[in-house]
């Protein structure tokens, strides 16, 4: 038994192990430094361990690796293929720049005594969200989904100590989010009922060709439990406060992940556990995943044109931009998939880099209101440079990754012969450039207030991860081999899977 | 772009080489401004290089919105137009050599790029991005001396380049409506049972206006000559030819370009002659080629359309080789007029020499470029039994020999002598100059290569340019025309060099029309603006509306309670178990 037969595991067990040693650690002494490097150190070998485990995958072929040695279907599975890799990658690597960033901001946002209970917390988070990832089996989806869910409660809440308002946000998510998980286990339960296993390609082969009201409740059940999570339209409604309270770095690393996450879960039980042959896929398409995207693609990004306050602008921006991912989906053609999975992937490193602009704002102003963006390009050029060029790139102007989204999606929605999709696409697009256009606006053309107190720019640990992201959004709208031909590769195997 | 090969395909395509040069050079700080043009030739030579190492063959197909493109298709017909663009953007470089402008050095690189782009474009949607970057990257060159008179020339221009753009998208459209094809093939005016097609007739228009057609053709005197000597050079070569290129892959055998070609070999002639300027006698010369070459189009043979490209090959040779040696005197002594110039082979002998060896090709002369290539159209005009269009094209020839083949040279070199003794041209602009004129000789006495290049060379493989006949025939009609040019100024006909100003058909524009157009503008505002007034209430109503629904306190963005929103995720649940359970 080597190390290298045993990397699946790796990004699953590593942090769940270290993040009780986090909380054992000092939080005021040095600063909260000691458990911010250790956790960070954490999230790159995670992050180093998913990036081997893409390389794998992309080279070698799909990864079964059995838990405990017990044998699927009555063992836990890690089913690793093209699909989740890509998605894993996104939440390590978002996550290895997160940690690093987290410091100053956490310091200046949170409670002192609870910095070392934050990392843990975060840890814990990112830990759920690769097992979601990660795992072929479909109750251990539900379990990391709830271990991701409660850390994220607690870290929300933690917002709390800058803005009461936190503790609402939070609880209401708590509320929502059980209210999705126990749909999605109740689907679950159905699927067991049906079929008697649990393990993702085996619920596929004992489903095959079964069609009764069973197997129809749960596809229902699953969809629309995770549909939640994914904050799809309309249920989006715990989304924007919980993103806007939340301490800054919490919404920088759930923004570019957490919601991926639950598209993924959802492309997952639609193509190879519950398979797209039968007849209420292509109807749930039609007439269920399409209007909602649609509408979450309009509506929230109306709503997001009248924000004052740039951390709910952004997050109404993100029910726009699932709704993207979705419509992708629901074209029910492998381009339209691949286009997913492409945007997904962008649209976590636009987010991330956004929201990361906007930590640095509440970092040196306090605040995340439109206000305190006026004249920002003067005052903190880097970071304004930063929310520009992400911002562009959620808009989708070239060079950026944001454009090969939208140019997948509008080649997807024209070869399966929706040209209205693809207009569609493109006038929802125009609401992307007004609201975030207001914004550069008034970073770039407004004067800052006479009596503001001049401000450094944002501190070297903070401008390095947020530069990073932002040179990932060109690095990827320049060299598309890796998204687009992997996203491509992916979304063929999972057809190929469903059919 | 479904084929993920956009990278790819634009880094083997030649035009994008030279733009990228042309980028490059423009981040050159003019502290190096030395080092521009060096840089910017060798990227001539690498684009140059990838041109010959990729041979013929289409090249960069990728598919937009899944309609399949080709940027880059090397056929006999745009690998010949590729070569002497190339030839014509390196002569170019060298000859301005110590240029200092940026955004100049920057055009005289990116807008052949342009031009290059668009002969090897493939289909429409390739052709339209190039021809509009054609346009917007010369525009700077005609801005190059910086005035208040050439920024407003520059703007006319631009205004038409782009109108010929807009009418060939529209064109565009058409075609792929009656085809459903994007290819860039021939489009033809005319349907099967011979009515005017529109989608033609837009794309004629829009090709014609580049190719200066007559009475399409104001731009070439109006903003050409504005630029500076460097400047309208490059400027000559590219714009037309690029048109003659489209035309002939688009419109071969179109009769009616026979008339507008022969119209347009007539008519610059009289304006020419009369034409003190000696900036825009070449400016008009332009046109009378380009005619030319819409004739051998329009015959639309074989040998016609041979002769119609390859009579663009070595016009661009001798055409620029002549604004090159006008271009000299001009850089020596400042001025371009044929009242102020003469008498400067005293001094600058091998301007002179240059200048009259591209006199001798443009008119013909048997030895010299032009004649091996002009002989084509001639014949086919012949062969087709035009007699008057075949006695228009020697009346034509003639008239050339008359107005750029003896008058350039006369007028800046001899005739009353101007008393300035300039010095001899920059080293830079005689090699320039010395290439182009070895150019005219080699292909005079040895066109078997670019008979080789030539889209039907098996048209070409029992022709003689140096047959008796042909000979004799063109020395009878050049010695008569130099008699009769002698004898005019002998007897002192020969319209004098008078400083004047010559109206052309732009008066059409810039009285009239400008009169026409200030209405035009005025009844649109008045409706635009009553327009307004009745739909700003209403879309202010709406806009209300939608800000009660959206905006922060509005029904779609207010903090909801629980309650509201289990109520919202069961009435979703409840949709997707109906629809699940219909399906």
């Amino acid at each position: 038994m080597t190390i290298a037969s045993q990397l699946p595991v790796i990004p699953i067990i590593l942090p769940l192990v270290t993040a009780p040693l986090a909380v054992l650690m000092p939080a005021e002494k040095w600063g909260g430094r000691l458990p911010h490097v250790f956790t960070t150190l954490v999230a790159w070998t995670v992050f180093a361990a998913c990036a081997a485990i893409l390389h794998s995958v992309a080279t070698v072929g799909p990864i079964s690796y059995h838990l405990g040695d017990w044998a699927p279907p009555i063992g836990i599975e890690y089913r690793i293929d093209l699909a989740n890799a890509l998605v894993l990658t996104l939440v390590s690597g978002v996550g290895a720049l997160v940690f690093p960033f987290a410091h100053e901001s956490i310091r200046s946002e949170i409670d002192p005594r609870q910095v070392n209970l934050f990392y843990a917390a975060l840890l814990i988070c990112m830990a759920g969200l690769l097992g979601v990832t990660i795992t072929g089996d479909a109750f251990n989806v539900f379990v990391f989904l709830e271990i991701s869910s409660l850390s994220t409660y607690a870290l929300v809440a933690m917002g709390a100590n800058k803005d009461r308002r936190a503790l609402t946000a939070a609880f209401n998510y708590l509320v929502m989010g059980t209210i999705g998980a126990t749909f999605f286990v109740i689907g679950l339960g159905l699927l067991y009922q049906a079929t008697g296993t649990l393990n993702m390609a085996d619920i596929k082969i004992q489903l095959a060709g079964d069609n009764n009201r069973m197997v129809e409740a749960g596809f229902a059940f699953i969809v629309i439990g995770m549909g939640l999570k994914a904050a799809m339209f309309p249920m989006h409604l715990w989304m924007p406060n919980a993103y806007a309270y939340a301490p800054s770095v919490v919404s920088a690393f759930l923004a570019a992940t957490a919601t991926k996450v639950a598209v993924y879960v959802i492309i997952r039980f639609i193509y190879t556990v519950i398979g797209a042959d039968f007849a209420f896929a292509p109807a749930a398409f039609a007439w269920l995943i399409a209007p909602l995207a649609i509408a979450g693609m309009f509506f929230a990004s109306v709503v997001a044109i009248f924000q004052d306050d740039v951390k709910r602008m952004l997050a109404y921006s993100s029910v726009g931009q699932i709704g993207y991912m979705l419509f992708g989906v629901s074209f029910g053609t492998e381009q339209g998939l691949s286009a997913s999975l492409v945007h997904l992937f962008n649209h976590g490193l636009m987010k991330g880099a956004l929201f990361m602009a906007a930590a640095c704002v509440m970092l040196r102003i306090g605040s995340h209101s439109c206000n305190a963006y006026a004249g920002l390009a003067k005052r903190m050029p880097l970071t304004a440079a930063a929310f520009i060029i992400a911002g562009l790139s959620l808009i989708g102007v070239p060079l950026t990754v944001g454009f090969i989204s939208k140019w997948q999606l509008l080649s997807a929605a024209f070869d399966s012969g929706r040209a209205w999709a693809g207009f569609l696409i493109v006038a929802s697009s125009f609401l992307a450039v007004i609201y975030i256009g207001r914004v550069i606006e008034l970073m770039v053309l407004k004067e800052a207030p006479k009596d503001a107190p001049p401000i450094k720019e944002a501190p070297l640990s903070m401008l390095i991860p947020m530069g990073i992201l932002v040179a990932a959004n060109i690095y990827f709208g320049l060299n598309t081999e890796l998204t687009v031909d992997l996203a491509e590769r992916a979304a063929h195997a999972l057809m190929g899977a469903g059919r | 772009m479904g084929d993920n090969g956009l990278i790819p395909a634009l880094a083997m395509n030649p035009a994008v080489i030279l733009t990228v040069g042309a980028i490059l050079g423009a981040l050159i700080p003019n502290g190096f401004a030395a080092i521009r043009r060096p840089l910017m030739l060798v990227f001539v030579a690498m684009s140059a290089y990838q041109l010959s190492r990729l041979g013929l063959g289409e090249f960069g197909a990728l598919s937009i919105f899944g309609e399949p493109v080709t940027m880059l298709r090397i056929d006999p017909l745009s690998r010949l137009f590729a070569v002497v663009f190339h030839i014509a953007a390196a002569l170019n470089l060298l000859y301005a050599w110590h240029s200092k402008n940026r955004a100049q050095d920057f055009a005289t690189l990116a807008y052949p790029a342009a031009a290059l782009g668009g002969v090897l474009a493939g289909d429409l949607v390739t052709l339209f991005v190039w021809w509009e970057i054609a346009a917007i990257t010369s525009v700077f060159l005609v801005w190059g001396p910086g005035t208040r008179a050439t920024f407003l020339a520059g703007m006319r221009y631009l205004t038409i380049q782009i109108l010929s753009g807009v009418l060939l998208l529209a064109g565009i459209v058409l075609v792929y409506r009656e085809t459903g094809s994007l290819a860039f093939g021939e489009i033809g005016l005319r349907d099967a049972e011979g009515a005017i097609k529109l989608s033609g007739l837009v794309m004629l228009i829009a090709f014609g206006i580049k190719a200066a057609f007559p009475l399409l053709h104001n731009w070439v005197q109006d903003a050409y000559p504005k630029a500076d000597f460097a400047g309208t050079i490059v400027l000559s070569v590219f714009t037309t030819k690029l048109a003659v290129a489209s035309l002939a892959r688009a419109f071969p055998g179109t009769g009616e370009l026979v008339y507008i070609g022969a119209v347009m070999t007539i008519f610059p002639i009289f304006f020419a002659l009369i034409e003190n300027d000696l900036k825009k006698v070449l400016c008009y010369s332009i046109n009378n080629q380009v005619g030319f070459m819409v004739i051998g189009i329009g015959f639309g043979t074989a040998a016609s359309l041979n002769g119609a490209v390859g009579y663009a090959f070595t016009n661009i040779i001798f055409e620029s080789l002549l604004f090159m040696a006008v271009g000299a005197a001009i850089f020596r002594t400042g001025t371009s007029k044929a009242t102020e110039l003469g008498g400067l082979y005293k001094t600058m002998p091998l301007t002179m020499i240059f200048c009259i060896i591209g006199a001798m090709s443009i008119s013909a002369f048997p030895g010299f470029a032009g004649f091996v290539t002009k002989g084509l159209i001639i014949d086919a005009a012949g062969e087709a039994h035009a007699i008057w269009i075949w006695l228009v094209l020697l009346f034509a020839s003639a008239g050339v020999l008359e107005h750029a083949g003896i008058k350039i040279p006369y007028f800046t070199f001899f005739a009353h002598d101007s008393g300035k003794r300039p010095k001899e041209a920059p080293p830079a602009m005689l090699m320039a100059m010395g290439t182009s004129a070895f150019l005219c000789i080699a292909i005079g006495v040895y066109p078997e290569p670019l008979y080789a290049l030539m889209p039907y060379p098996e048209a070409v493989a029992d022709y003689h340019p140096y047959a008796p006949y042909h000979v004799v025939e063109q020395l009878q009609l050049l010695l008569w025309a130099v008699l009769a040019f002698a004898v005019l100024i002998l007897i002192k006909w020969y319209p004098a060099e008078v400083p004047s100003i010559n109206l052309d058909a732009d008066w059409l524009y810039r009285v009239p029309g400008r009169g026409l157009f200030t209405w035009a503008v005025a009844a649109v505002r008045a409706i635009w603006r009553l327009m307004w007034r009745l739909a700003s209430t209403r879309f202010m109503r709406a806009m209300d509306r939608i800000y009660m629904m959206h905006g922060p306190e509005g029904a779609m963005a207010r903090s909801w309670p629980t309650g509201f929103m289990a109520l919202a995720t069961a009435i979703i649940l409840g949709l997707a178990l109906i629809i699940a359970f219909m399906a």
